[in-house]
């Protein structure tokens, strides 16, 4: 449906004259006496509605029907017509409630039948919607605002719906003729304002109320052109049942509804609450939720009876076990809000207060074949419900390769809780608009994207590339140096985080940088360390230009990371717990600098290889898609690190070193051997293993 | 999306081509066949993941082989068709139709591609015949294009544009694909009729037919390069105010994330898989040292499989986590990523575009609305998870979820009348419910200019009053006379009496204190 078609602007204009007041001569006994208690009592005598009773109830729910599928948009002007017109409402959207119009409708209150029925008429009431039909919609200016240079294309179109008791065709015949009229004198002035449009098209929907048991005198007639702007019919219609039924059939029409009929609802019973029944509810919605039974001709199949007039048509859809949760995405190619026609019937206020409370329902579709698809569903989010359309047929999309199997699919470290966290981190929540949030520039969408782009500016992607986000010690600074601006809090804890890694330094902690894929220590503390704090100072250096407060944590890391190598190399010497390899390399701790640099990205290399290595028979739990473990290899890589440190390596040594890593792959490897330093096998290794891992386990501390 | 080879196996299209540079001898068909030879081909390579399915046909047509991905089956099809007698393109069309409804429904965009020698049949039963008697059809014999599903028309004639114009053919064709919506080309060959203009004229097909998507997924400052799959279609909206066609952006930026929860099974226009892709990238940052390793050889694609990738790593969260990521796909234009698990083994990052707009989705509101948590004063997820902020609750409730009065059906009045006296007659403990349930009946008698019913049910409360037993409590008789009387004042319709946002209020009353006090 086009956004400014005929149903955008809908007026109603109800006859309020003094024939109205009378009966429609249908009664309704509300003293309904149950046998142990009327014994010898005379019953309340029937009630019986109004015209004007009837007219207004069936519009009620006319419009109760609309505002539950369009909430926005389709907008209802309620206009009532004696010896003057009362406007009830406004085109505002928050005019738009049924509660609204019920309250200015009980000021108003039944027609007077004491009323001269000379100066009243139906007339004043369709002058004053044609007038109220030119009036801009809040929608349409936004529109017209937009296009700008193009705001001619903006439509003015609209609807009159009149309820009356007209006299004749001829009456009838005069009434058209008078909004004709009026259409053309109001286009004149429309021409000239900014503030009104003229009508491009106009439907009149006049509808003849007569009470039951008299003849009408006005005859049906279907949609007929007065003239290029105008289109009329007529609608004869006995009051009471009759009028809801048409009216009900022509909300469907103009909003283009259709009927779907939930068969089999099971539903305990008022009087034996252990057993149940089964119901049937029937829903209105946008008649798109039938596409693909129009398109596929499954219509009748798909349980479609007739009922009422004739013109009433409904699919019945059954209701089915079991239900769905909340957390499975369903494939749905459209959602559609609902109303129930019988809303507080006792079977649809089940059904809805069913949904309403968070539940699912899928709903199976008689194919042709005999065979059965779950098509639909009915689902509510925040008090209202839907109904969705599930895709039936096949997807273009089956079996496509996994993701393990394309770009990046072999690497298994990826630090998917930690990615996990981000996300948390990086939820969207509804901001209310206002001038506030104007006013600081950014739409929240975009703030949204500027903090997405901070928290990555540096950020690893797998485990072994990173040491500090292993680190728990980190964590404070890296969550908070992500932020906009930091409070002097903040900055005092960063420097925090950074004094207690200079303490984890000081007392020689290890830390969770070397051990993954390899066996013992990798590179040396200091050399981790150095590594460590490089790391932190790339991701404090992306954010150096966010503020002053930034700017400081940077200069806290250089400064107390800048220590004078002698001052280091004392600091080691005065300790105890480095081993002889450690001594070997002090001999020479002239150049040590240097060459810890050349060998930790000499080990960089056979750690990462290491790790690739591994990447196609290991698996890290935290990687869903990861392929299944193969059998196991001995890991031969680690028969690489035999060179630990030991002081300046020849070149012969290297070379030794690369053919017997080759060598190692072509056969398999002695247990003692795989595990051997220096052809030494070491004794109780696991102890130091068990060590390393605890360590790494413990580097960063599960969420 | 899907593809539907339309082969011409009528006798023209034996025709031997003239032969000055070729020197076998060849038909039409070998042509045709050439050409599809390296369409097919050109998919396995490229496009594995497309289905295609091809149809021959004469004066009947005949499927013969349903949609698949296996070109080989394709290819051995084709190498054994025969020939059959004349062209009949409209029931061919008919089973086009049939064939693509049974496969994909009727929302699935598929593309048809007509492979023939320009020779589209005489009298009855020709295209021109078909053309000529388009109007004035039953239901039942309706011509059938427009297909019942967005459809993209190719037109692959063996034979060269002049060819055709000599006759009607070239214009028969326009008049086709204009039924079509417009969706589609003619490819016709230039000059001579031959192989290597067959090679050179399937290669320009191939571009309309099969364009690239490639596209960039972004967040914040990591990104992988992917390809979208099936390419994201252009798509319009309301055609009175904006006509234009919208395309995805290739820049697809991540917004922020959202639990599947909250996100609830969005309606959604399309789904594309999200595939990463490797572009120009040589692996060369692998470390030092794996050149030389014994892996040498490893193909390209092995290579890529070890580079660490976003899309790898996000699809990996979202599945663990349970959470779609919004991405922006346009001005005003959003979709979700998401991990669709194929089976227990296969899943993969799957992309759902939301139909275009601000707010594509009532229970998130505008999209553009929707911000970081650190912009809320307090984390609206609770600091332990436990609440959502979605989904928005609309300003005003729906009918069904309000309690509203209908009256339209005798059994509606009937109710809630009953309703009123069953209370009455458990006052006063049902004080509370008794003028709840009486004060919605007020209310809707008042708005339908109902007031017999506001005397009616005076009356009925007053015969309660009279029938109360003598073991009642004496407050029962007081609150029962109290509300008749303001039912019946409101019945008059005195404005004092009759105010729609007014309420009846219990009447007060003390017993313990010994009388009752107004």
């Amino acid at each position: 449906m086009k956004m400014f078609s005929v149903s955008h602007k809908t007026a109603f204009v109800v006859d309020h004259c003094p024939y109205m007041a009378e009966s429609c001569r249908q009664q309704v006994e509300c003293d309904v006496l149950t046998k142990s208690r009327g014994q010898g009592m005379i019953p309340l005598a029937p009630v019986s509605k109004s015209l004007w009773t009837c007219a207004v109830e069936c519009s009620m729910e006319y419009c109760r029907i609309l505002y539950d599928v369009y909430p926005l948009k389709k907008l209802i002007n309620y206009i009532v017509s004696d010896s003057e017109f009362h406007i009830l409402n406004s085109w505002r959207q928050e005019d738009q409630s049924t509660h609204e119009l019920m309250s200015a409708l009980a000021a108003v209150g039944p027609p007077n039948p004491q009323e001269d029925p000379e100066c009243c008429s139906v007339l004043h009431g369709l002058v004053a919607a044609v007038e109220s039909l030119c009036k801009i919609t809040e929608y349409q200016h936004e529109a017209r605002t937009t296009l700008m240079d193009t705001a001619d294309r903006v439509a003015n179109r609209g609807r009159i719906i009149c309820l009356t008791n007209a006299k004749s065709d001829t009456h009838v015949r005069m009434l058209e003729d008078c909004v004709q009229e009026t259409i053309l004198e109001q286009n004149k002035m429309a021409a000239g304002s900014d503030r009104l449009m003229p009508i491009q098209q106009c439907e009149l929907v006049l509808v003849h109320i007569f009470p039951q048991g008299e003849d009408t005198l006005v005859s049906d007639r279907p949609k007929k052109e007065v003239s290029s702007l105008l289109t009329s019919e007529v609608h004869s219609v006995r009051a009471g049942r009759h009028l809801a039924t048409k009216l009900n059939i022509l909300v469907q029409q103009h909003f283009d509804l259709a009927s779907t009929t939930i068969t089999n609802i099971p539903m305990k019973e008022e009087q034996h609450a252990n057993t149940s029944a089964n119901y049937d509810v029937e829903l209105l919605h946008h008649r798109d939720a039938h596409l693909e039974f129009f398109k596929s001709g499954d219509l009748h199949m798909a349980g479609s009876t007739s009922r009422d007039s004739g013109l009433k048509e409904t699919v019945t859809l059954k209701w089915c076990t079991p239900r769905t949760n909340s957390v499975e995405l369903h494939y749905c190619t459209g959602a559609y809000r609902i109303s129930p026609t019988d809303v507080n019937s006792r079977p649809s206020s089940c059904l809805t207060n069913f949904l309403l409370n968070g539940r699912s329902v899928l709903l199976e579709q008689p194919r042709k074949s005999g065979s059965k698809v779950i098509s639909h569903m009915l689902s509510s989010h925040g008090g209202e419900i839907f109904l969705h359309v599930l895709n039936s047929t096949r997807s273009t999309l089956e079996d496509p390769p996994s993701i393990s199997e394309g770009c990046g699919g072999r690497v298994t470290d990826y630090r998917i809780t930690d990615f996990g966290e981000f996300m948390r981190e990086n939820r969207l929540t509804p901001v209310p608009e206002s001038p506030d949030t104007e006013a600081s520039g950014k739409p929240p969408a975009e703030r949204a994207k500027a903090q997405l782009e901070r928290y990555t500016r540096y950020w690893p992607m797998i485990i072994s590339q990173t040491t500090i986000f292993n680190m728990q010690a980190v964590v404070p600074l890296a969550n908070l140096i992500v932020k906009e601006s930091l409070s002097e809090e903040d900055l005092l804890t960063c420097q925090k985080t950074v004094y207690n890694l200079v303490d984890m330094e000081r007392k020689n902690d290890p830390l969770p940088i070397s051990t993954v894929g390899s066996r013992g220590k990798g590179p040396k503390r200091d050399e981790q360390y150095r590594i460590m704090w490089n790391e932190l100072e790339t991701l404090v250096k992306t954010h150096v230009a966010g503020s002053e407060r930034h700017q400081r944590v940077l200069d806290c890391i250089i400064a107390c990371r800048s220590k004078p190598p002698e001052e280091e190399e004392r600091k080691k010497r005065g300790r105890k717990r480095e081993d002889k390899e450690d001594k070997a390399e002090k001999s020479i701790n002239k150049d040590s600098e240097d060459k810890s640099w050349q060998e930790s990205e000499r080990l960089k290399g056979v750690v990462e290889r290491v790790k690739e290595e591994q990447g196609e028979s290991e698996v890290i739990k935290d990687s869903p898609d990861s392929p299944e473990p193969l059998n196991k290899k001995p890991r031969l890589e680690e028969i690489q690190l035999p060179e630990k440190a030991k002081g300046p390596v020849s070149l012969l040594t290297m070379w030794t070193n690369r053919i017997t890593v080759a060598n190692s792959r072509k056969h398999q490897e002695f247990a003692g051997r795989i595990s051997s330093v220096n052809n030494k096998a070491e004794l109780y290794q696991h102890l130091k293993d068990e060590n390393g891992m605890d360590l790494h386990e413990n580097g960063k501390a599960t969420r | 999306m899907p593809t539907v080879v339309l082969m011409d196996a009528s006798l023209s299209m034996t025709r031997p081509v003239s032969l000055e540079q070729c020197s076998e001898e060849l038909q039409r068909k070998n042509l045709a066949v050439a050409g599809l030879t390296m369409l097919f081909e050109h998919m396995a390579n490229n496009y594995r993941l497309e289905f295609t399915s091809l149809v021959a046909f004469s004066s009947l047509w005949e499927l013969l082989v349903p949609f698949t991905r296996d070109y080989n089956t394709l290819q051995e099809a084709l190498n054994n068709l025969e020939d059959y007698d004349k062209t009949c393109l409209e029931s061919a069309l008919h089973g086009v139709s049939n064939v693509v409804q049974q496969e994909w429904g009727h929302a699935c965009p598929t593309q048809v591609v007509l492979v023939t020698d320009g020779s589209l049949g005489i009298g009855k039963g020709s295209l021109r015949h078909s053309l000529q008697t388009l109007k004035g059809r039953p239901e039942d014999k309706k011509f059938p294009l427009p297909f019942p599903f967005p459809a993209k028309l190719f037109v692959m004639c063996i034979a060269n544009a002049e060819e055709l114009q000599m006759t009607d053919t070239m214009h028969n064709l326009e008049q086709l694909l204009q039924l079509n919506g417009g969706d589609g080309q003619i490819f016709t060959m230039e000059g001579q009729l031959c192989l290597k203009s067959v090679q050179m004229f399937t290669q320009i097909m191939l571009i309309d037919l099969y364009p690239d998507f490639p596209a960039v997924l972004r967040c914040g400052n990591l990104a992988s390069d992917v390809q979208v799959f099936p390419r994201p279609e252009p798509v319009f909206l309301d055609e009175e105010i904006d006509p234009m066609p919208r395309h995805i952006l290739t820049d697809l930026e991540i917004v922020g994330f959202i639990e599947i929860g909250d996100i609830s099974s969005p309606p959604v226009m399309s789904r594309h898989l999200v595939l990463p892709i490797a572009v120009n990238k040589e692996v060369d940052d692998v470390g030092p040292g794996t050149t030389e390793e014994p892996e040498e050889e490893t193909s390209a694609n092995q290579q890529a499989g070890k580079v660490p990738n976003f899309c790898v790593l996000l699809h990996g969260s979202l599945k663990v986590e349970g959470m779609v990521a919004l991405v922006q796909l346009g001005p005003e234009w959003y979709g979700m990523l998401y991990s669709q698990a194929d089976s227990k083994k296969k899943s993969n990052l799957m992309m759902s575009l939301f139909e275009p707009g601000p707010e594509p989705l009532p229970w998130l509101g505008k999209v553009s609305q929707l911000g970081p948590i650190s912009d809320a004063a307090e984390n609206p997820y609770g600091e332990d998870d436990s609440k959502s902020p979605f989904p928005l609750q609309p300003k005003i409730k729906r009918s069904y979820a309000q309690n509203v009065t209908v009256w339209i059906k005798a059994s509606g009045l009937q109710t809630d009348v009953q309703k009123i006296l069953r209370n009455a007659r458990k006052l006063p403990e049902k004080t509370q419910t008794f003028y709840k349930e009486l004060n919605r009946l007020r209310k809707a008698a008042l708005a339908f200019g109902f007031w017999e019913l506001l005397k009616g049910v005076a009356e009925l409360l007053e015969r309660e009053c009279t029938l109360l037993p003598d073991t009642a409590h004496p407050d029962a008789a007081f609150q029962l006379s109290h509300a008749a009387k303001q039912l019946k004042l409101a019945s008059t319709g005195d404005s004092q009496y009759a105010a729609f946002d007014q309420n009846i209020n219990p009447m007060h009353t003390d017993f313990s204190g010994g009388g009752a006090g107004m």
